[in-house]
């Protein structure tokens, strides 16, 4: 009863937010809630099956040009680029799943590794569909009558709700989409043997687990999810370069998992908000001096600060934000 | 009528022999136990018939069925269901779910259906199985709670049950009393009891612990060296010479009350 | 063939420092079973100390380098004692992502201190160099090999003949075994960790020689060794010395002959495709050994 009270005041909350909020915080409400879409894709693969990836930018990034290659160069509707960016995305986490079963957990981390690497230079050579290292521009969603561009407003009653918002709610909605189907995973078969590969391999094979389709599996719905995030992102940013991929990237989402708790519904919209909230954040603190001034950027500042969120987050609260309010007692050994 | 033909089998680390010319039938509804002491081959063994090791001669066959061709993976859907020695049991999965992932093999929701929630029906079948082999151990009050959580002899019977929820033909049991107090081995010994007395379930069992194995075992291999030097109901082993040399030389009264 | 001369000597030289860095995983890996993704803000951390200390706080070169091992062995043995031994005991990928997390700290309070261009070294060659059959030699390069020779020899001879090689080499092998036959594993644990700040103070000054700078960057030559200790297997000290060789050979050599069709600095990117390659075929690299899982 208690969870059902918080979910719908949490509901309701991040309904209303874009009218309590000015422009430059709904900005930044959009990105949490956009990369909250990644983040619970990796949380699916790290939190539930246990796989360390580090190549998470990868699929974003994968995700964010099919959007612009079928958006913008072939003028599909966004009904239509947003779930191919998650499927195009999620075919290149299913190869690289295969690679993933020959490796355990730390070659795993340095393959992922080397994918956004590797990913980055095919990035920066590809002009045709990247822009190269000047980049490119990326579609904005156009849905039939509905169009997200900057300048555009919809009037719904005497509601009024801008391109930002229109980017809001319709981040919002896939984020729902997500988490449910996160949760759905999780408590049936598929999650079950996630959680089961995580624990113990042998034992999980053992009960008749196919550890290879899990991990497979795990990651396709990771980089599927990835995809849908980055087409939204590249979108909403409407431009970008390469560089945006990076591997930086790639930890901000191990990150905000971390932070926001592992394996939890609620930990990667938590850990999405403190995560990529940050920079703004920090940027609209009184004592900061401005970053022309010579002091120290806030970008600095800011991977400093999710730099020390991961390790204290995991040295003094392994169960992240969402565990905060019912810690269990200490496990018998 | 036999279920598990075990014919010659043997296995070997290099120059050493970790058993041989070990051989012998179990049939359907029996409880068949290994034992012997410290170093004996009886864990070899094991891993052998679970498919970890791959021995180096012999033969063995389940309902007729070659099954040394058998990857581990496959053994659930061949009906075999086994527990480990150190617990196989997922200690952040609530104790029903442990359950249920033994019923994987017999269940089919694929991450895309799980994710759309389009497997409560077989979720909801399931889970009523599940329970009812955590009734079984007497664990239906523990459902939600967390394994780690358990003592040690509650989580042996998350395994049990996980393992009788397998809807095995052949049950392959690791030591299940290793390492335990009095109580929770009285506790464990009264559940496999139960298992082949109720629920009528071949058992496969290697262990140390002889008294254990006297009250449950309808039949007794006793493994010396690697090499077999008795096979019987626990009345013949308890008399058998080599037997109670075997075990420290000790006499056999004081063996079997332990 | 002068041009080939040229390009091998360079890559010798890349491939020795490559070799410094790798040791540094290796011998954190083989003791912790982390890979320390904190390695490169480590090196990053050594060059800069070198670059204060000799041109800020105004030490005799050599006095300089000296101090900044020193600096970095406390820090490397802080990191050990301050975090990761509250988390011993827990999944490898929690301690890994421990060390990813200080390596952004790190890496980034570096930058906030120093500022993003780049600095003096503050050493005594910069770019002098001479001639030898038509092949131009850097005198930093010449020093670099020559440190690195020296250190690995070291390295080796501590490993091999000391009690305290020993006691790592054991506390690798079993940790329990170990502490029950009196050594102090934890001592060894932040000995190695000192180790690998040790190395890599000297991996980072030579990163950082010409025409090379002490600069935000600097970091990411440990994510390019990364294939360098994969090739070698985790954990063997050995195989990370000829992988660390081998992958700044590779580099150089790309880098001077990749046709343009293959993209530009694709020199950066080969380690890591000749990485995933190898893996496939060998997934515990060339000389490492699958770990026995116990039932």
């Amino acid at each position: 009863m208690r969870t059902r009270i918080v979910l719908l005041a949490a509901v309701l909350v991040l309904l209303v937010l874009p009218f309590q909020l000015g422009t430059s915080a709904l900005t930044t409400g959009t990105f949490v809630v956009i990369a909250a879409i990644g983040a619970t894709g990796l949380n699916v693969l790290t939190g539930y099956a246990g796989q360390i990836s580090l190549g998470h930018a990868f699929f974003l990034a994968v995700g964010a040009y099919t959007g612009a290659k079928l958006g913008e160069d072939l003028g599909w509707s966004a009904a239509l680029w947003i779930p191919a960016a998650g499927v195009v995305a999620g075919v290149f986490g299913a190869l690289v799943g295969p690679v993933a079963l020959r490796l355990s957990g730390l070659y795993l981390a340095i393959v992922t590794l080397g994918l956004v690497f590797i990913g980055q230079h095919v990035f920066f050579n590809a002009e045709s569909l990247t822009g190269g290292p000047q980049g490119r521009t990326f579609p904005p969603v156009v849905i039939g009558p509905f169009d997200f561009s900057a300048g555009q407003v919809l009037r719904v009653g005497s509601l009024q709700i801008d391109s930002n918002g229109l980017y809001y709610y319709l981040a919002l909605a896939l984020l729902a989409g997500a988490t449910a189907f996160a949760w759905n995973v999780r408590r049936t078969r598929s999650g079950r043997a996630m959680v089961a590969v995580r624990e113990r391999e042998i034992a999980a094979s053992v009960m008749g687990v196919d550890v290879r389709r899990v991990k497979v599996a795990a990651f396709t719905a990771a980089a599927f999810m990835a995809g849908v995030s980055g087409a939204l992102y590249a979108s909403y940013l409407s431009f970008a370069q390469p560089g945006e991929w990076s591997l930086l990237l790639s930890i901000q989402f191990v990150a905000a998992v971390i932070v926001g708790g592992m394996g939890t519904v609620a930990g990667p919209l938590l850990g999405s908000a403190v995560v990529f909230a940050l920079p703004t954040l920090l940027k609209n603190l009184p004592f900061l001096p401005e970053e022309a001034a010579g002091g120290v950027s806030v970008s600095d500042l800011s991977s400093i600060a999710y730099g020390l969120l991961i390790v204290v987050f995991l040295v003094l609260q392994p169960r992240g934000l969402a565990g905060l309010p019912n810690q269990p007692k200490e496990a018998h050994s | 009528m036999t279920l598990l033909e075990v014919r010659d089998l043997a296995l070997r680390f290099g120059a050493i022999t970790a058993f041989e010319d070990v051989s012998f039938d179990v049939a359907r509804g029996e409880l068949f136990a290994v034992i012997g002491p410290n170093g004996a081959g009886k864990s070899s063994l094991f891993n052998a018939l679970s498919r970890v090791y791959e021995p180096d001669q012999g033969d063995v066959r389940l309902d007729g069925r070659d099954f040394l061709t058998l990857r581990p993976d496959q053994l659930a859907g061949a009906g075999v269901a086994r527990s480990f020695q150190n617990l196989g049991v997922f200690p952040h999965l609530t104790v029903l779910e442990n359950v249920l992932v033994g019923r994987h093999h017999l269940m089919h929701g694929g991450i895309v259906r799980c994710g759309l929630g389009l497997t409560g029906a077989e979720e909801r079948r399931h889970r009523t199985a599940a329970l009812d082999a955590l009734k079984f151990v007497g664990l239906a009050g523990h459902a939600g709670t967390e394994v780690q959580l358990l003592p040690y002899g509650h989580r042996k019977r998350v395994e049990l049950a996980r393992c009788l929820a397998m809807e095995p033909t052949l049950m392959l049991l690791d030591e299940p009393v290793a390492g335990m107090n009095a109580g929770e081995r009285a506790e464990i010994t009264a559940v496999v009891s139960r298992l082949r007395g109720e629920r009528h379930v071949t058992v496969v069992l290697v262990e140390h612990d002889m008294g254990m194995v006297m009250q449950v075992a309808d039949r007794i291999l006793v493994l010396d060296f690697g090499v077999p030097i008795a096979i019987g109901t626990p009345e013949q082993i308890q008399g058998d010479e080599r037997v109670i040399r075997a075990y420290l030389g000790e006499p056999a009264e004081e063996v079997v009350a332990a | 063939m002068t041009e080939f001369l040229q390009l091998l000597f360079q890559g010798v030289s890349l491939g020795a420092t490559y070799a410094l860095v790798a040791l540094g995983f290796a011998v954190v890996y083989r003791s912790s079973g982390v890979i320390n993704f904190a390695q490169g803000a480590m090196l990053l951390l050594g060059a800069y100390a070198v670059s204060w200390l000799a041109v800020d706080v105004g030490l005799a070169f050599g006095l300089a380098v000296l101090a900044a091992t020193v600096l970095l062995a406390l820090a490397g043995a802080a990191m050990h004692g301050l975090v990761l031994r509250r988390v011993a005991g827990r999944p490898t990928f929690v301690l890994v992502m421990i060390t990813i997390g200080i390596g952004i700290a790190v890496t980034h309070g570096v930058e906030a201190a120093f500022g993003p261009d780049r600095r003096l070294l503050g050493d005594p060659w910069g770019s002098a160099a001479f001639q030898l059959g038509g092949v131009t030699i850097n005198t930093v390069k010449v020093w670099g090999i020559a440190v690195t020779a020296l250190a690995l020899g070291a390295y080796f001879a501590f490993d091999r003949y000391t009690r305290w090689g020993l006691a790592m080499q054991a506390t690798a092998a079993d940790e329990e075994a170990t502490l029950s036959v009196g050594v102090p594993v934890r001592r060894v644990h932040a000995c190695t960790w000192a180790l690998a700040g040790a190395l890599a103070t000297l991996g980072g000054l030579f990163l950082a020689g010409f025409p090379g700078a002490p600069q935000p960057a600097l970091g990411d030559a440990a994510l390019r060794a990364f294939p360098a200790i994969v090739l070698g297997g985790l954990g063997s000290p050995v195989g990370a010395v000829v992988g660390g060789v081998l992958i700044g050979v590779v580099e150089v050599l790309t880098s001077g002959y990749a046709p343009a069709s293959l993209g530009t600095n694709f020199y950066a990117v080969a380690p890591y495709i000749a990485m995933i390659a190898i893996l496939l075929v060998r997934p515990y690299g060339l000389f490492g050994v699958r770990p026995v899982e116990r039932m």
